[in-house]
């Protein structure tokens, strides 16, 4: 008798943790929720693949940053030609209203989309999902250096776009 | 700043061994300037983990669910232990609600538009679900209120259809030149007329079709072809 919870439970448990990423990542709550969708299809089909003792977390994250990038390219090639109306505007500027978190979601998720998508996976994954550095260095197949100078034009950039003073 | 950026940040976020996150402390100790960079910092990641938990802790939508997922059933079939639906609760709920279907009349006619219709002891589709059921494919949705989900073909080789309506779901099966409806379930209270709702199916039917599928669920290409060979 196996104990253990199987493959498809554990991927529902972190379900809450992808969307949030998702969210994240994604320009808005609809784009978030087909990446989340999109993410849980494709384990579901690539459950062979995931190797049991390894972390599932870990790999679906992977997952999901993979689909995102994939479409990564066909985004920024859209956007070019439907340039964004808020795209020099302060998105902190009333911080009366940050004291509502799911509004400020909003706020965050749009100063996220200013972010490049190499700096914004990274502010994400560390900032957001609390990934150590070493965890995302494997996630991305990247060095170390190169997560944390991303992380640190991220934040950066970041700040300066919430304007927490 | 006196200490490197990247030293300064892994510092702040706990990513140093002992002996090096003590410097920077003694440099941050020093500098107004690192102290209120690092206060800034905190307070920013601190706004962006409550504005982003917010999603973390809403529901998560039902059509986002692995067991929901229409379009990876089979595979989510193939990697279920098979007691999951076999239990006898679960069947007995679902004859319940069938039952419930059954003599509240709510889903069956007379009335002329209802889905169903009962003759010799069966239960059949009717008017806008026997045509949909006939019509629909799901590759390309309709406008019609009813919607088409899975096409497979049950263990006796009969081709079989998932449908959803505003007030209900089910499964029926091909019997001669009809619909023999297997299952029908009220959608939930509050939610019948909540359109997204039709993504998700109703664990009762999951079940009905995890016992009833032989194979693979139809792809788009031989939906139409069973379509247009009349469901044979």
């Amino acid at each position: 008798m196996d104990p253990s919870p199987s493959f498809e439970d554990q991927l529902g448990a972190l379900l809450p943790r992808l969307r949030r990423f998702a969210h994240a990542l994604s320009r808005d709550a609809a784009d978030a929720d087909d990446l989340t969708q999109a993410a849980v299809e494709r384990a579901l089909r690539s459950k062979a693949q995931w190797q049991p003792g390894t972390r599932l977390d870990s790999w679906a994250y992977r997952i999901m940053r993979n689909l995102w990038i994939d479409t990564a390219r066909a985004r920024s090639r859209k956007a070019k030609f439907e340039a964004p109306a808020e795209e020099g505007a302060s998105v902190g500027e009333d911080p009366r209203d940050s004291m509502d978190a799911a509004l400020d979601l909003k706020r965050m998720m749009a100063a996220m989309q200013q972010l490049p998508d190499e700096q914004r996976e990274v502010v994400a994954l560390i900032l957001v999902e609390g990934f150590g550095y070493r965890e995302v260095c494997e996630m991305l197949d990247l060095p170390m250096g190169t997560v944390s100078s991303r992380l640190v034009r991220g934040r950066t950039r970041l700040l300066a776009l919430v304007g927490e003073q | 700043m006196m200490v490197p950026d990247e030293k300064f940040f892994a510092w702040l976020d706990g990513e140093l061994p002992p002996e090096q996150a003590a410097l920077v402390e003694a440099e941050v100790a020093k500098s107004p300037e690192l102290a209120r960079a690092a206060e800034h910092h905190r307070a920013m990641q601190a706004r962006l983990r409550t504005a982003f938990d917010t999603v973390a802790e809403a529901p998560v939508p039902e059509r986002l669910r692995p067991n929901a997922n229409v379009v990876d059933f089979a595979a989510a079939k193939r990697a279920r232990d098979d007691r999951r639906w076999g239990s006898p609760a679960q069947w007995a709920a679902m004859a319940a609600t069938l039952a419930i279907g059954v003599f509240a009349g709510t889903l069956i006619a007379p009335r002329s538009s209802g889905p169903a219709v009962i003759q010799g002891g069966r239960l059949y589709a009717a008017a806008s679900l026997d045509r949909a059921l006939d019509t629909e494919l799901a590759s390309a949705p309709g406008k019609g209120p009813v919607r088409v989900g899975l096409t497979f073909r049950d263990q006796s080789g009969a081709v079989c259809r998932t449908f959803s309506d505003p007030q209900s779901s089910g499964l029926a099966c091909r019997d001669g030149s009809r619909w023999q409806l297997r299952g029908l379930f009220a959608a939930p209270e509050g939610q019948s007329g909540a359109y997204r709702m039709a993504a998700a199916m109703d664990p009762n039917l999951a079940a009905l079709v995890d016992s009833s599928m032989a194979g693979e669920p139809f792809d788009a290409a031989h939906e139409k072809t069973a379509r247009d060979g009349g469901w044979k």
